[in-house]
């Protein structure tokens, strides 16, 4: 089994750590990895402003660099949606008609993390040991426009030593959305500020999540507000064992 | 009325424009109605008596009073309604059966009397054109012995007659029965309400603060029916609405 | 007593505040934050049962959205049928292209009738037109019937809500209002008693005056009918006491035949309230004699409707049965209540309607008013993809914003489109992520976190650390681990 590994440009720059428990857990299930050096950025941050031919260079960037690639991996469920949700109107509004053959032909071969271990290669016990008390965030990207359903759970619940406090309200959004937690900074922190009451009533150790967008959001503010609590991006759990525990984390 | 017209034409005419690639003529329009997907349960199949179980069950979850009887029993159930009320004065629907209208009480019956002795009457006896059992409605086409919409809306108490061949589960079916559309009607499910301070339900703000129906059973409901009643697991029939 | 003229400047999208200024007064109001989010809570969990409960929920979903859909594409043709059919049934159809024409054509109607004085049913479509300020400078007393209304209109406030337009306001500022404004010495706040208070105010109003005015939820082409769906019974009040009735509608209001009401209606209380139906739904037709008012005029209003036919991505918009499902599942409306969005239909459906309706010449904050998380397409009965619409709307604002000789201050943009040339060479992105570590650096305490940046960096510092950017990215990790290997 051969994967390719889309990094996602924000965990490129700031979470390096989740892409090296990504190689890690994927070589451990003797997956053979591969990494275009030429990936940048999917398209969802200019899409999502209002920027569609921007999003769409990058979209046929995309699709042109992983023509070849018999499986893409993503560790983040909003660059999965962005791919499968907004590619196919920016390559009809856009593209030309073989981009978008080529595009609907790759398609069926991008998985995010979750949905490549559980359904791609069929397991949910992937070996991992990290013994703590966790709570799950629901990314909404995972809940609704990937419809993850139980993956992630069933991946949890296969970690030796992790107890997994459930959530209140799991699915309600944390209030990053992307550019809206700068443009619209006040509601996305008072939607925080929401979320994480929530959070911290689980008494977990952690937080975790498939996205360490959600993750840098409210992982920012436990920082700012020394709540004794930390975030970790579910690769980086399901990486972990007992020779090596999961790196340092936020 | 100039400007009107002339709008009319500007309104109708963006319209066409906007819609151009898509608007279909006559023909086109029965046809793709026709094939809309319509995969909802639109007649489910129970027994008559869990019609007539979930209907008393719905009718009482928004405080509506429910008594059955059988039809020997309907005018003495009646008459022990209006006592129990203790009202005098009521409305009724001219085309309300005599035999409803039970002696000593004050009725008057609405040949199109005044909106101030409406307004003084203390309650109203009608028929319904149908039940609808998964919300508990009653459905009013103010037929003649359903009444003027107004004898049912000022007055402050409701007594409904429904039989139990006049119930059907769902809304759809309640359409279905209709031989064609009703130009007026009035779907009762439940009394006048309002949670508009602080999410609290209040009942009766305005309309009939009190809702009483008697159900009167038929030869396939029988009153004493009811332990043979069993919860089916509902065969939906689905599928397109049937043409008329 | 008469009414007051209660403008809508708060909620004029012309003179509103942008939505990220506007938040602001609200956010720090906790019992306001409070009040909206216990009012979401009480629908959201009756709602959810009733979901529950009802097996065939998505199928009615997607009938009520391929139902709406024909008849937006078919509008034209169904709305000649509906006038067609109420006329013949006595009814008069008008039709107003604008806001301007709508408000002249009912002032015109009362002044025919010689009404001084006219009561209400609530419809958003009316504050959509600012139609009481209107009628109130021309002389007509307003009086609204509806108990969200009263309040509203009694305390010179704005509606926050489309379905529960006071949810913002507690019973104590209720009794507060009704005191002063009804004269009332000693009452209370208890709910019961208020709501009688509004009941014997109304009474006599229902009985003496001869004009009322509604909306209406669906306009039915096949026999020319008007539903109407409500709680109260104050609806049942306007609609057959008075002589004359005048009801104002949304050209987009219209379904092809009345059976279709067996989807929409097991869809809207459901979403609106948490109930499997409204306790009254009334329908009628033109004029009926001996029953109701004996003159009735229907004012088709396009307003700018009409412009949102043309693309499919739009024109979903107008689908909308105005449940209020998507502002109640909103994480941002939680937090902001409706007043923010400046307009007379908020959360996200406002988000997406304001900004069309006004030609996307103004409210153009309201499409970036979103996390896009898609809680309100889920929810919604008629099957809106209102992400999918706030960033068709999105793209409209930057396109406008590419024409204007100002974007080149704004930080946003310019960083937006340098991003992209970035993104477009990987040397070009590699480049920029060093430099970025390097001049982050300067922000980056001992701890490794930065706690403060300028500029656009300070909307995010103000609430959220940031970890300072690690001393490798991942594909220099990857690129070493591979030289490693040789």
């Amino acid at each position: 089994m051969r994967a390719s590994l889309f990094i996602t440009c924000y965990n490129d720059t700031l979470y390096p750590e989740t892409g090296r428990a990504v190689v890690r857990l994927l070589e451990r299930l003797g997956v053979v990895l591969e990494f275009h050096p030429k990936q940048t950025c999917c398209g969802q941050m200019h899409a999502n402003t209002g920027f569609r031919g921007e999003a769409f260079s990058q979209a046929k960037r995309f699709v042109r660099l992983y023509q070849e690639a018999e499986t893409v991996v993503i560790p983040s469920s909003s660059c999965v949606a962005m791919i499968r949700d907004q590619y196919p109107g920016l390559m009809d509004e856009l593209g030309t008609d073989t981009l978008r053959k080529e595009f609907d032909e790759l398609l069926p071969r991008v998985y995010e993390l979750s949905e490549f271990l559980v359904d791609k290669l069929g397991m949910d016990d992937v070996g991992a040991y990290f013994p703590h008390r966790v709570t799950y965030h629901a990314s909404c990207h995972g809940v609704r426009a990937l419809h993850l359903g139980e993956r992630p759970y069933k991946l949890l619940a296969k970690v030796r030593g992790l107890e997994l406090a459930p959530l209140e309200n799991v699915d309600r959004c944390c209030g990053f959305g992307g550019t809206f937690s700068v443009k619209n900074a006040e509601v996305s922190s008072a939607m925080l500020a929401v979320k994480l009451q929530d959070i911290v009533a689980t008494r977990a150790e952690y937080c975790t999540a498939l996205d360490n967008s959600c993750l840098m959001h409210l992982g920012g503010a436990m920082h700012r507000q020394f709540a004794g609590m930390k975030t970790i991006h579910l690769a980086q759990i399901l990486a972990s064992t007992e020779d090596s525990p999961a790196e340092a984390v936020l | 009325m100039s400007a009107s017209v002339t709008s009319r034409q500007r309104v109708l005419d963006r319209i066409r424009l906007a819609t151009q690639s898509c608007a279909k003529n006559s023909a086109g329009r029965a046809e793709d109605y026709a094939k809309l997907p319509r995969n909802y349960i639109r007649r489910s199949q129970p027994g008559a008596s869990v019609r007539w179980e979930l209907m008393i069950k719905r009718l009482r979850e928004y405080d509506a009073e429910v008594v059955e009887c059988t039809p020997d029993e309907l005018p003495a159930t009646i008459t022990a309604q209006l006592t129990a009320s203790g009202r005098h004065s009521f409305v009724a629907p001219v085309g309300l059966p005599t035999e409803w209208r039970s002696t000593g009480f004050q009725w008057k019956i609405d040949r199109g009397i005044d909106t101030s002795e409406i307004e003084q009457a203390e309650g109203v006896v009608t028929a319904a054109f149908c039940g609808v059992a998964d919300s508990g409605t009653i459905v009013l086409h103010h037929s003649s012995n359903e009444g003027r919409r107004v004898i049912t809306l000022l007055p402050d108490w409701h007594l409904c007659i429904l039989r139990a061949t006049q119930l059907v589960e769902t809304l759809p079916e309640y359409f279905d029965r209709c031989l064609q559309p009703p130009s007026l009607a009035t779907y009762i499910s439940g009394p006048s309400a309002t949670a508009d301070i602080e999410m609290t339900r209040i009942k009766g703000v305005h309309g009939p603060r009190f809702l009483n129906v008697i159900l009167v059973s038929d030869e396939n409901v029988s009153v004493l029916d009811k332990d043979a009643v069993q919860t089916v697991s509902i065969p939906a029939e689905v599928g397109s609405l049937k043409g008329r | 007593m008469s009414s007051t003229a209660s403008g809508h400047a708060q909620l004029d999208p012309r003179l509103a505040l942008p939505f990220p200024e506007a938040v602001l007064p609200v956010l720090r109001n906790p019992q306001l934050r409070k009040n909206v989010a216990h009012a979401i809570d009480v629908i959201q969990t009756k709602r959810a049962k009733l979901v529950l409960e009802k097996t065939d929920w998505q199928a009615l979903r997607t009938a009520a959205s391929a139902i709406r859909t024909h008849a937006l594409e078919n509008l034209g043709a169904y709305l000649e049928q509906f006038e067609e059919r109420c006329t013949a049934a006595g009814g008069v159809v008008h039709w107003a292209a604008d806001a301007d024409e709508a408000r002249k054509i009912i002032l015109d109607l009362l002044r025919q009738e010689n009404a001084s004085e006219v009561i209400k049913i609530k419809t958003m479509t009316s504050a959509e037109i600012q139609l009481n300020p209107y009628l109130q400078a021309a002389g007509v007393d307003v009086f609204e019937t509806d108990l969200a209304e009263i309040i509203l209109q009694l305390g010179n406030e704005e509606p926050s809500h489309i379905v529960v337009p006071a949810l913002h306001i507690n019973r104590s500022q209720v009794r507060e209002i009704f005191a002063r404004r009804m004269g009332l010495k000693g009452l209370s706040d208890d709910p019961k008693v208020l709501t009688n208070a509004a009941r014997t105010y109304l009474r006599q109003k229902f009985l003496s005056v001869s004009t009322a005015i509604s909306g209406a939820n669906f306009l039915i082409a096949e026999t020319g009918a008007v539903a109407v769906v409500e709680s109260e019974g104050n609806g049942r009040m306007c609609l057959t006491l008075p002589k004359t009735m005048i009801t104002v509608a949304g050209i987009e209001k219209v379904l092809p035949r009345l059976q279709d009401l067996e989807v929409m209606l097991q869809l809207l209380a459901r979403s609106a309230t948490g109930e499997r139906m409204s306790p009254y739904t009334s329908l009628w037709t033109g004029v009926t004699p001996g029953d109701g008012p004996q003159r009735f005029h229907v004012v088709l209003l396009d307003n700018g409707r009409s412009a949102m036919l043309t693309k499919p991505v739009e024109r979903q918009t107008l689908k909308c049965i105005r449940c209020a499902a998507c502002m109640n599942a909103c994480p941002v409306y939680r937090q902001t209540g409706g007043h923010a969005y400046g307009s007379v239909y908020p959360g996200p459906i406002g988000a997406i309607l304001t900004p069309q309706l006004m030609h996307m010449e103004y409210s153009q904050s309201l499409p970036y008013a979103s996390s896009l998380c898609g809680a309100c397409y889920e929810v919604c009965p008629v099957k809106i993809n209102i992400p999918e619409v706030l960033l068709e709307l999105r793209s409209q604002v930057v396109n406008q914003e590419r024409k204007q000789l100002t974007r080149i201050f704004d930080p946003m943009y310019l960083g937006l489109l340098i991003a992209n040339l970035l993104f477009a060479k990987a040397w070009r992105f590699h480049l920029a992520q060093r430099l970025g570590r390097v001049g982050l650096k300067l922000f980056t305490r001992k701890d490794e976190w930065i706690h403060s940046l300028p500029n656009l960096g300070a909307k995010w510092t103000q609430t959220r650390d940031l970890r300072g950017l690690p001393d490798e990215t991942f594909h220099e990790w990857w690129a070493s681990r591979a030289k490693g290997a040789k």
